[in-house]
Protein backbone atom coordinates (compact mmCIF):
# COMPACT_ATOMS: atom_id res chain seq x y z
CA UNK A 1 0.00 0.00 0.00
CA UNK A 2 1.15 3.01 -1.07
CA UNK A 3 1.29 6.68 0.15
CA UNK A 4 -1.31 7.76 -2.68
CA UNK A 5 -3.80 5.03 -1.64
CA UNK A 6 -4.37 6.84 1.82
CA UNK A 7 -7.85 7.32 2.10
CA UNK A 8 -7.61 10.52 3.94
CA UNK A 9 -4.61 11.97 1.69
CA UNK A 10 -6.97 10.47 -1.43
CA UNK A 11 -9.71 12.65 -0.11
CA UNK A 12 -7.47 15.98 0.32
CA UNK A 13 -6.38 15.38 -3.27
CA UNK A 14 -9.78 14.72 -5.12
CA UNK A 15 -10.52 18.41 -2.77
CA UNK A 16 -7.19 20.10 -4.32
CA UNK A 17 -8.23 18.78 -8.00
CA UNK A 18 -11.85 20.22 -7.17
CA UNK A 19 -10.30 23.99 -6.15
CA UNK A 20 -8.62 23.56 -9.54
CA UNK A 21 -11.37 23.09 -11.74
CA UNK A 22 -13.40 25.55 -9.67
CA UNK A 23 -10.74 28.39 -9.88
CA UNK A 24 -11.26 27.83 -14.13
CA UNK A 25 -14.91 28.24 -13.99
CA UNK A 26 -14.59 31.01 -11.87
CA UNK A 27 -12.08 32.51 -14.37
CA UNK A 28 -14.13 31.66 -17.31
CA UNK A 29 -16.79 33.41 -15.60
CA UNK A 30 -14.54 36.72 -15.24
CA UNK A 31 -12.91 37.02 -18.29
CA UNK A 32 -16.38 36.88 -20.23
CA UNK A 33 -17.90 39.29 -17.66
CA UNK A 34 -19.47 41.31 -20.84
CA UNK A 35 -19.54 38.63 -23.39
CA UNK A 36 -23.69 38.99 -24.27
CA UNK A 37 -25.83 36.29 -23.55
CA UNK A 38 -23.14 34.71 -21.38
CA UNK A 39 -24.58 32.47 -17.95
CA UNK A 40 -22.11 32.48 -15.08
CA UNK A 41 -21.21 28.44 -13.76
CA UNK A 42 -19.75 27.27 -10.98
CA UNK A 43 -19.22 23.53 -9.76
CA UNK A 44 -21.17 21.90 -7.50
CA UNK A 45 -19.72 20.52 -3.96
CA UNK A 46 -17.81 17.29 -4.04
CA UNK A 47 -19.12 13.60 -1.61
CA UNK A 48 -17.23 11.70 -0.10
CA UNK A 49 -17.74 8.23 1.02
CA UNK A 50 -16.37 7.11 4.01
CA UNK A 51 -13.43 5.46 2.56
CA UNK A 52 -12.48 8.96 1.21
CA UNK A 53 -12.89 8.47 -2.31
CA UNK A 54 -15.15 10.43 -4.48
CA UNK A 55 -18.75 9.14 -4.72
CA UNK A 56 -18.62 9.32 -8.52
CA UNK A 57 -15.30 8.75 -9.58
CA UNK A 58 -13.16 11.64 -11.03
CA UNK A 59 -13.82 15.18 -10.01
CA UNK A 60 -16.00 16.94 -12.39
CA UNK A 61 -18.03 14.18 -13.56
CA UNK A 62 -19.39 13.59 -10.29
CA UNK A 63 -22.59 10.96 -10.34
CA UNK A 64 -26.10 10.94 -8.95
CA UNK A 65 -26.35 9.24 -5.70
CA UNK A 66 -28.90 6.56 -5.29
CA UNK A 67 -29.65 6.66 -1.16
CA UNK A 68 -32.51 4.33 -1.68
CA UNK A 69 -32.91 0.79 -3.78
CA UNK A 70 -36.80 2.02 -4.98
CA UNK A 71 -35.23 5.15 -6.60
CA UNK A 72 -35.08 5.28 -10.52
CA UNK A 73 -31.63 4.67 -11.66
CA UNK A 74 -30.27 7.75 -13.18
CA UNK A 75 -29.53 7.80 -16.61
CA UNK A 76 -25.65 7.75 -17.74
CA UNK A 77 -24.68 10.87 -19.07
CA UNK A 78 -27.46 12.78 -16.84
CA UNK A 79 -24.19 13.10 -13.97
CA UNK A 80 -25.26 17.08 -13.30
CA UNK A 81 -21.31 18.51 -12.31
CA UNK A 82 -21.99 21.92 -12.77
CA UNK A 83 -24.45 24.57 -11.02
CA UNK A 84 -25.58 26.51 -13.16
CA UNK A 85 -26.03 29.30 -10.44
CA UNK A 86 -29.49 29.97 -11.25
CA UNK A 87 -29.61 32.57 -7.38
CA UNK A 88 -28.38 35.37 -9.51
CA UNK A 89 -30.21 34.91 -12.42
CA UNK A 90 -32.72 38.22 -11.72
CA UNK A 91 -29.60 40.15 -12.18
CA UNK A 92 -29.50 39.56 -15.98
CA UNK A 93 -28.34 43.18 -17.72
CA UNK A 94 -29.68 43.99 -20.91
CA UNK A 95 -27.28 42.34 -23.23
CA UNK A 96 -27.92 39.26 -21.50
CA UNK A 97 -24.80 38.93 -19.26
CA UNK A 98 -25.51 37.71 -15.86
CA UNK A 99 -22.33 37.66 -14.19
CA UNK A 100 -22.05 39.84 -11.24
CA UNK A 101 -18.46 40.32 -10.18
CA UNK A 102 -18.11 41.24 -7.00
CA UNK A 103 -20.14 37.61 -6.48
CA UNK A 104 -17.02 36.24 -8.37
CA UNK A 105 -14.29 37.68 -6.97
CA UNK A 106 -15.91 36.97 -3.55
CA UNK A 107 -15.97 33.14 -4.78
CA UNK A 108 -12.88 33.18 -5.87
CA UNK A 109 -11.14 34.55 -2.77
CA UNK A 110 -13.46 32.17 -0.67
CA UNK A 111 -12.41 29.26 -3.05
CA UNK A 112 -7.85 30.42 -2.79
CA UNK A 113 -8.43 30.17 1.49
CA UNK A 114 -10.47 26.87 1.34
CA UNK A 115 -7.22 25.80 -1.06
CA UNK A 116 -4.70 26.95 1.34
CA UNK A 117 -6.77 25.14 4.30
CA UNK A 118 -6.63 22.22 2.00
CA UNK A 119 -3.48 22.34 1.38
CA UNK A 120 -2.29 22.81 4.81
CA UNK A 121 -3.73 19.70 6.15
CA UNK A 122 -2.06 17.54 3.15
CA UNK A 123 1.30 18.69 4.44
CA UNK A 124 0.39 18.08 8.33
CA UNK A 125 -0.86 14.70 7.14
CA UNK A 126 2.21 14.06 5.36
CA UNK A 127 4.02 15.51 8.41
CA UNK A 128 2.13 13.14 10.84
CA UNK A 129 3.53 9.77 8.61
CA UNK A 130 7.07 11.25 8.99
CA UNK A 131 6.67 11.00 13.04
CA UNK A 132 5.43 7.66 12.38
CA UNK A 133 8.09 6.36 10.82
CA UNK A 134 10.58 8.48 13.69
CA UNK A 135 11.82 11.14 10.98
CA UNK A 136 9.86 14.04 12.46
CA UNK B 1 -3.76 10.00 -12.98
CA UNK B 2 -5.38 13.63 -13.02
CA UNK B 3 -3.12 15.21 -10.37
CA UNK B 4 0.44 15.47 -12.27
CA UNK B 5 -1.11 18.11 -14.21
CA UNK B 6 -1.70 20.29 -11.34
CA UNK B 7 0.48 23.56 -12.74
CA UNK B 8 -1.36 22.43 -16.13
CA UNK B 9 -4.63 23.02 -15.10
CA UNK B 10 -3.82 26.28 -12.70
CA UNK B 11 -1.92 27.95 -16.38
CA UNK B 12 -5.66 27.07 -17.90
CA UNK B 13 -7.16 29.49 -15.21
CA UNK B 14 -4.12 32.02 -16.08
CA UNK B 15 -4.86 31.75 -20.22
CA UNK B 16 -8.32 32.33 -19.71
CA UNK B 17 -7.99 35.49 -17.18
CA UNK B 18 -4.90 36.40 -19.69
CA UNK B 19 -7.72 36.33 -22.42
CA UNK B 20 -10.35 38.42 -20.52
CA UNK B 21 -7.05 41.01 -19.99
CA UNK B 22 -6.60 41.34 -23.61
CA UNK B 23 -9.75 41.76 -24.51
CA UNK B 24 -10.23 44.53 -21.71
CA UNK B 25 -7.24 46.11 -23.27
CA UNK B 26 -8.41 46.04 -26.82
CA UNK B 27 -11.64 47.76 -25.90
CA UNK B 28 -9.96 50.35 -23.67
CA UNK B 29 -7.93 51.52 -26.66
CA UNK B 30 -11.53 51.50 -29.29
CA UNK B 31 -12.46 53.77 -26.43
CA UNK B 32 -9.39 55.97 -26.28
CA UNK B 33 -9.82 56.41 -29.73
CA UNK B 34 -13.03 57.47 -29.48
CA UNK B 35 -12.38 60.03 -26.98
CA UNK B 36 -9.24 61.11 -29.20
CA UNK B 37 -11.76 61.94 -32.00
CA UNK B 38 -14.66 63.54 -29.97
CA UNK B 39 -13.97 66.88 -32.21
CA UNK B 40 -12.16 65.56 -35.45
CA UNK B 41 -14.62 67.26 -38.51
CA UNK B 42 -14.82 65.92 -41.85
CA UNK B 43 -10.98 67.02 -44.10
CA UNK B 44 -14.01 67.99 -46.54
CA UNK B 45 -16.75 70.10 -46.44
CA UNK B 46 -20.19 68.97 -45.59
CA UNK B 47 -18.25 65.35 -45.32
CA UNK B 48 -18.97 63.05 -42.38
CA UNK B 49 -16.75 63.14 -39.33
CA UNK B 50 -15.52 60.28 -37.40
CA UNK B 51 -17.75 57.76 -36.15
CA UNK B 52 -18.06 56.36 -33.11
CA UNK B 53 -16.51 52.69 -32.90
CA UNK B 54 -18.44 50.02 -30.35
CA UNK B 55 -16.16 46.96 -29.48
CA UNK B 56 -17.85 43.52 -28.96
CA UNK B 57 -17.07 40.92 -27.36
CA UNK B 58 -17.78 37.11 -27.87
CA UNK B 59 -16.68 33.80 -25.86
CA UNK B 60 -15.61 31.21 -27.96
CA UNK B 61 -13.88 27.86 -27.35
CA UNK B 62 -9.91 27.75 -26.87
CA UNK B 63 -9.14 24.29 -28.13
CA UNK B 64 -5.67 24.08 -26.69
CA UNK B 65 -6.57 25.49 -23.58
CA UNK B 66 -10.37 23.38 -23.81
CA UNK B 67 -12.22 26.28 -22.22
CA UNK B 68 -14.55 29.53 -23.15
CA UNK B 69 -12.04 32.40 -23.76
CA UNK B 70 -13.21 35.72 -24.40
CA UNK B 71 -12.36 37.61 -27.25
CA UNK B 72 -12.73 40.77 -28.95
CA UNK B 73 -15.09 40.79 -32.16
CA UNK B 74 -15.68 42.70 -34.85
CA UNK B 75 -15.31 46.75 -34.12
CA UNK B 76 -18.47 47.86 -34.85
CA UNK B 77 -19.60 51.49 -36.25
CA UNK B 78 -21.88 53.30 -34.18
CA UNK B 79 -25.06 54.49 -36.23
CA UNK B 80 -26.40 57.22 -34.37
CA UNK B 81 -26.69 60.55 -35.95
CA UNK B 82 -24.08 62.85 -35.40
CA UNK B 83 -24.27 66.41 -33.45
CA UNK B 84 -25.09 69.25 -35.62
CA UNK B 85 -23.87 72.72 -35.33
CA UNK B 86 -24.24 76.09 -36.71
CA UNK B 87 -21.11 77.24 -37.62
CA UNK B 88 -21.08 79.22 -40.91
CA UNK B 89 -16.87 79.88 -40.72
CA UNK B 90 -15.93 76.50 -40.02
CA UNK B 91 -13.94 74.98 -43.08
CA UNK B 92 -15.74 71.61 -42.64
CA UNK B 93 -19.17 73.30 -42.76
CA UNK B 94 -22.09 72.73 -45.99
CA UNK B 95 -23.69 74.98 -48.12
CA UNK B 96 -25.80 75.78 -45.10
CA UNK B 97 -23.09 76.84 -42.74
CA UNK B 98 -23.61 73.39 -40.80
CA UNK B 99 -20.96 71.94 -39.42
CA UNK B 100 -21.65 67.82 -38.22
CA UNK B 101 -19.43 66.51 -34.77
CA UNK B 102 -18.78 62.91 -33.73
CA UNK B 103 -21.78 61.01 -32.60
CA UNK B 104 -19.04 60.74 -29.32
CA UNK B 105 -20.38 61.50 -25.86
CA UNK B 106 -17.52 62.12 -23.77
CA UNK B 107 -19.57 60.79 -20.63
CA UNK B 108 -20.70 57.93 -22.06
CA UNK B 109 -16.76 56.90 -22.86
CA UNK B 110 -15.92 57.73 -19.72
CA UNK B 111 -18.33 55.25 -17.85
CA UNK B 112 -17.34 53.11 -20.30
CA UNK B 113 -13.54 53.35 -19.59
CA UNK B 114 -14.75 53.17 -15.60
CA UNK B 115 -16.39 49.63 -16.24
CA UNK B 116 -13.44 48.49 -18.80
CA UNK B 117 -10.83 48.92 -15.66
CA UNK B 118 -12.95 47.45 -12.91
CA UNK B 119 -12.92 44.00 -15.25
CA UNK B 120 -9.47 44.42 -15.86
CA UNK B 121 -9.38 44.47 -12.31
CA UNK B 122 -10.88 41.95 -11.71
CA UNK B 123 -8.97 39.59 -14.17
CA UNK B 124 -5.59 40.77 -12.56
CA UNK B 125 -7.00 39.74 -9.25
CA UNK B 126 -8.32 36.06 -10.78
CA UNK B 127 -4.74 35.61 -11.74
CA UNK B 128 -2.79 37.12 -8.33
CA UNK B 129 -5.22 34.05 -6.68
CA UNK B 130 -4.16 31.47 -9.11
CA UNK B 131 -0.74 32.48 -8.08
CA UNK B 132 -1.13 32.12 -5.04
CA UNK B 133 -2.61 28.64 -5.14
CA UNK B 134 0.30 27.68 -7.21
CA UNK B 135 2.52 28.47 -4.53
CA UNK B 136 0.31 26.81 -1.61
CA UNK B 137 1.00 23.38 -3.95
CA UNK B 138 5.13 24.30 -4.02
CA UNK B 139 4.52 25.00 -0.27
CA UNK B 140 3.50 21.26 0.23
CA UNK B 141 7.02 20.16 -0.92
CA UNK B 142 9.11 22.39 1.42
CA UNK B 143 7.26 21.12 4.50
Amino acid sequence: MSINDLPGLTALRTRMQWHQERQRVLSENVANSDTPNFKPRDLIEPKFDTAGASAGGATGSLAMMRTSSSHIAPLDGGAQSFDENRKTGFETRPAGNSVNLEDEMLKVASNQMDYAAVTSLYSKSLHLLKTAIGKG
Amino acid sequence: MADRQVIADFARSMGIATSGLRAQAGRMRVISENIANADSTAATAGGDPYRRKVPTFSSELDRTLDAKVVSLGRIRPDQTAFRVKHEPGNPAADAAGNVKYPNVNPLIEMTDMRDAQRSYEANLNIISATRRMIQRTLDILKS
